[in-house]
């Protein structure tokens, strides 16, 4: 009985431990700004626009512990809000789109998901969508909406998103984008891209995460040959956009995961 | 009788002028009507009879009745009347022999109803007045020696060469008259404005004898038919079909259009007024390219005295044309894409679009080849002339230089090309349209300001132009589709613009809580081309908030951008004025040839290349109109019956200017079937306008007397005094007569 006890508070002590450094803010790392806590609204945030942000809340993977921070917070806040404010500055500043300044979370819960023909989605390798949701994105998908995920390494995580997607779309492949689509090619060329890498494996000197060393820029076509759903694997273009304004965060890579956004998204709109 | 009172008959008063042959001045009778008038006013006045009121009112207006005709008879009314001179004059028995004068009515067929009444006293009374011809007519007409010769079997009625041969013989004969004795069942829809003049030329009075039953009972009949001459392939076109019917009102009928063996719509009827002309309209698929009969029947009815005229065709050419459509767009928005989309959708449209992705940035699709729109929005005229539509979305004014804005207005107005506006936060009035060249290309004027475009919620309604348009058409149904337009989900934005302009037709209106309501889409001609204007840019809303299933938004798009196009003509236009040729093949080829810049070409070389039934294959050389820079035109004769397709080629030198298509028909022995009963309309019409009158058969007697009365041929004028007409005595001695009575009755009067 006492040993049992000691165990439970041993495992209690060891949890609001791990919980208390994962919530340490700045501590060891250069880049003193965070992306979890609230940003100030600009003043323009309300403006009715022809494009936003729509950044996609999801459910994520159900085999998961709280061992993560982002477990607790769930795993598609990843660097928001301020990878996608700090994106949509450039989008308005190097396109003419018509961009709101703040992001729109959405779901696949309601319809109105059906208003945001652009939709992103980071760490897809945590997520784990239900029938009724996979059933919702085909849809919104086939109706001609557009899903640009990211952020998400390695095999298990690839697996973990598969999982999901294949009940989407049981019978279309996922295969590589060819150099010649015109996703690449849209606005910016892109055809020397190299691996985008998060703020953790840089700190450490790396680019990759896991196992995932090589980048892959994947997709899910439509029966016309227009992407659906354009997979960003292997690198984190959401860290690039959250830190590009950081001295310390290279520019080669948050001016890449800039272009390949705004081609992500200008492929959208004329696709 | 009537001559007996009137001294004259009714025709005489018909042909004949009024005169006063005492040439007094007329202030002379007004001044002396006024002096009786006041002498009977001061003696009634004197007598005292004034205080009897109305009664002595109306007895002193009896006296001056009296009066006033005694004193006009002292005018000497008479009447000059024109008449032809006896044994001088020809006159005209033109008889139609056509077969729907076979037809068989209660006292014989009408052909022989007509030899009949000629050959009996009729013939005997003219001869001994004048010289009698007799001519029979169908399609033409011919002279005859005997009325035993004649039979209804000629195949087409047509009044007009018969009419026109009768006008150019009185150049060298004295025709006095002509009587037609015909049943009016012309197959060209009537006397042509030409053959009018000539005969009102040489006052040629045409007297006409109606046959037949004024009304068949028990028939229905397809009165028209009008079908496009071309389609796109795939598209939706409208037919028009009239019809009427006697003795089957509130039935049903049901009209079947089909293509060889392919049923291609159907459509029940409800069959209402007693003769009452119906009209239907219904939209056909016309499926791939290729020349097309369009067979278009009415099932008969159980009784139904006549079927033959349930049934017709009509040619329809689907071209294999694909016409292309260039998008220019000022930003990246969700409406292009969209746009795109249903356009992809569509195997007849090709869209080129160029969007400004950024500042300094165009981002082009769909063009065919690198270099094409590299330097940008098209300068040159061949470089935009090669489009057959334009659309202009959300682009200020200010984007295109004034030599641009002028060649967009030569490519509607010159090219008959097709432009459509977009709404748009650089587009419209906030791009500065209502001050640049596009104001005039508009269907509607704008207001002159800003802040015009919302991105609100706002939702359409059909206008009742709109709820017959073919542009609005989701649903095949009319009424169904009004309803579907009313639950389409709602625009995503929408622009304000101002009213439409008089000709445009507004065919959707926005209503957006909170603004107002506007007009959404209208459409309009102008020059050779047509200009639209759509006030959104969120329809793509009606993609994306409805299920896959659901084709709204790409039907919508793809008809109106194939309304944009799919009348914009090529280099040559090649045409007929008659598609269907009935029983007389003989054709008028004609093109419209112009160049690269949409100029009449007047030194090209024009050849139609007609292929036809039974292995018909000939060339025909165009020949320019001398009047006309860039026409061509040739007269050919359709050896046989069928469908023939002409393909229409000019060059300039060793180069191809442009080629184009057309079919017609030539329909042998079916005109006859239609318009059976007696057009006694068009006859009366006919009389009237040439100074004759219609008459049934039972009343030949009367045109004997009354054909005399005419100014043609040889003839002279006869006064006729009118002042010792029976009649007029009988209405004095009725005027004091009624005084009298009326004396006797007040007594004291």
């Amino acid at each position: 009985m006492y040993l049992r006890s000691l165990i439970l508070a041993t495992a209690l002590l060891i949890l609001l431990l791990s919980a208390g450094i994962a919530f340490q803010r700045g501590g060891r790392f250069p880049f003193r700004e965070d992306d979890e806590g609230p940003l100030a609204l600009p003043p323009d945030a309300n403006e009715k626009t022809e494009w936003a942000f729509a950044r996609l809340r999801y459910p994520q993977y159900r085999g998961e512990g709280l061992g993560r921070w982002w477990s607790a917070r769930g795993h598609w806040t990843v660097d928001y809000p301020k990878a996608d404010r700090t994106f949509v500055q450039g989008v308005r500043r190097l396109t003419r789109i018509h961009a709101r300044s703040v992001e729109q979370v959405v779901d696949l819960d309601s319809d109105e998901i059906f208003n945001w023909p652009w939709i992103y989605a980071v760490e897809v390798g945590h997520w784990d969508l239900t029938d009724a949701q996979c059933k919702k994105l085909r849809e919104y998908l086939l109706r001609g909406g557009f899903l640009m995920t990211d952020d998400f390494h390695g095999t298990f995580e690839w697996e973990v998103f598969t999982a999901s997607m294949k009940r989407v779309f049981p019978d279309r492949p996922i295969v590589d984008i060819e150099n010649s689509d015109a996703i690449f090619h849209v606005l910016y060329d892109l055809d020397e891209r190299f691996q985008v890498p998060g703020i953790y494996p840089l700190m450490r000197g790396m680019t990759y995460e896991y196992d995932g060393i090589e980048p892959k820029w994947r997709a899910i076509y439509d029966d016309k040959g227009r992407i659906m759903v354009a997979i960003c694997h292997n690198m984190d273009l959401g860290d690039a956009w959250e830190w590009a304004d950081h001295p310390e965060y290279p520019e080669r890579y948050a001016s890449l995961a800039y272009r390949i956004g705004i081609n992500y998204i200008i492929y959208a709109m004329t696709h | 009788m009537f001559e007996f009172f009137f001294n004259c008959s009714p025709a005489a008063f018909h042909k004949g002028n009024w005169v006063f042959l005492a040439g007094w001045p007329w202030w002379v009778f007004a001044l002396a009507l006024m002096a009786m008038g006041v002498a009977l006013g001061a003696l009634g006045l004197r007598r005292g009879r004034a205080k009897l009121g109305f009664r002595w009112i109306l007895i002193t207006l009896l006296q001056l009745c009296a009066a006033a005709i005694l004193l006009l008879l002292l005018w000497r009314p008479a009447l000059i009347v024109p008449f032809l001179k006896p044994h001088q004059n020809v006159v005209a028995l033109v008889i139609d022999d056509s077969r729907s004068m076979g037809i068989a009515e209660r006292d014989g067929t009408r052909i022989e109803q007509a030899a009949k009444k000629i050959s009996g006293r009729f013939l005997n009374d003219l001869k001994s007045r004048f010289q009698v011809r007799l001519y029979r007519f169908s399609s033409s007409l011919e002279p005859i020696s005997a009325l035993e010769t004649i039979r209804a079997q000629g195949v087409a009625t047509r009044l007009s060469p018969a009419l026109r041969a009768i006008a150019a013989e009185a150049a060298s004969l004295p025709v006095g008259a002509v009587v037609l004795f015909t049943d009016g069942a012309d197959n060209t829809g009537g006397v042509d404005p030409g053959t009018l003049a000539a005969l009102r030329n040489r006052k040629i009075p045409v007297h006409t004898v109606g046959f037949g039953r004024e009304r068949i009972e028990n028939d229905v009949e397809l009165t028209g038919v009008q079908l496009p001459e071309r389609a796109l392939p795939g598209s939706r076109i409208e037919a028009v079909v009239k019809f009427r019917q006697r003795g089957f009102s509130g039935r049903s009928a049901k009209l079947i259009f089909q293509d060889g063996k392919q049923t291609l719509a159907t459509r029940e009827l409800q069959l209402k007024g007693e003769g009452d002309q119906q009209s239907v309209t219904v939209l056909l698929r016309v499926g791939d390219a290729g020349a097309k009969d369009v067979q278009v029947s009415l099932e008969p009815l159980p009784g139904e005295e006549n079927t033959l005229n349930n049934y017709c065709v009509r040619p329809l050419l689907v071209e294999s044309r694909r016409p292309r459509i260039l998008y220019v767009e000022g930003e990246p928005r969700w409406e292009f894409k969209f746009i795109r989309r249903a356009v992809e959708e569509d195997p007849t449209l090709r869209l080129v679009t160029m969007l400004r992705t950024t500042q300094n940035k165009i981002y082009r699709q769909g063009i065919a080849n690198p270099k094409e729109l590299e330097e940008g929005f098209p300068s040159k005229p061949e470089e935009l002339f090669a489009f057959q539509g334009l659309i202009i979305g959300g682009v200020e004014a200010g984007y295109f230089t004034p030599a641009q804005m002028e060649l967009i207005r030569e490519f509607v107005n010159r090219r008959g090309g097709g432009l459509l506006f977009l709404a748009g936060r650089f587009g419209l009035a906030e791009g500065g349209y209502a001050k640049s060249g596009f104001a005039e290309l508009l269907p509607v004027t704008l207001p002159d300001k800003k802040q015009t475009f919302f991105r609100d919620p706002a939702t359409a309604e059909l206008t009742p132009a709109g709820r017959e348009s073919l542009i609005c058409r989701i649903e095949e149904d009319p009424q169904r589709n009004f309803e579907r337009w009313k639950k389409l989900p709602y625009l995503a934005n929408f622009q304000e613009t101002g009213a439409a302009k008089p000709g445009a037709r507004v065919l959707v209106e926005l209503q957006a809580p909170g603004h107002g309501r506007y007009p959404l889409l209208v459409t309009q001609s102008y020059g050779a081309g047509r200009t639209a204007l759509l006030a959104t840019a969120g329809t793509w809303r009606w993609q994306m908030q409805q299920p896959l299933e659901d084709k709204s938004h790409e039907a919508f798009w793809q008809q109106l951008l194939r309304w944009l196009v799919s009348d914009t003509p090529g280099p040559v236009i090649s045409s007929t004025p008659t598609p269907v040729a009935y029983d007389d093949g003989a054709v008028r080829f004609q093109a419209r040839v112009r160049d690269l810049h949409y100029l009449p070409a007047m030194d090209a070389t024009v050849e139609a290349h007609v292929t036809g039934p039974e292995g018909v294959s000939t060339v025909v050389d165009l020949q320019p109109d001398p009047l006309e820079g860039g026409i061509y035109a040739a007269e050919w004769s359709a050896p046989k019956p069928g469908s023939y397709i002409v393909e229409v080629v000019a060059r300039r030198g060793d180069g191809e200017v442009g080629r184009d298509a057309f079919t017609f028909r030539r329909e042998d022995g079916t005109a006859e079937n239609f318009r059976r009963e007696q057009n006694r309309e068009l006859l009366e019409k006919l009389s009237e306008q040439t100074g004759g009158r219609y008459y049934r058969p039972h009343e030949l007697d009367r045109l004997v007397s009354d054909i005399q009365y005419s100014e043609a041929g040889i003839s002279v004028r006869e006064t006729k005094d009118l002042w010792n007409m029976p009649a007029v005595f009988l209405l004095l001695l009725g005027i004091k007569g009624a005084e009298w009575l009326l004396r006797r009755k007040w007594g004291a009067v």
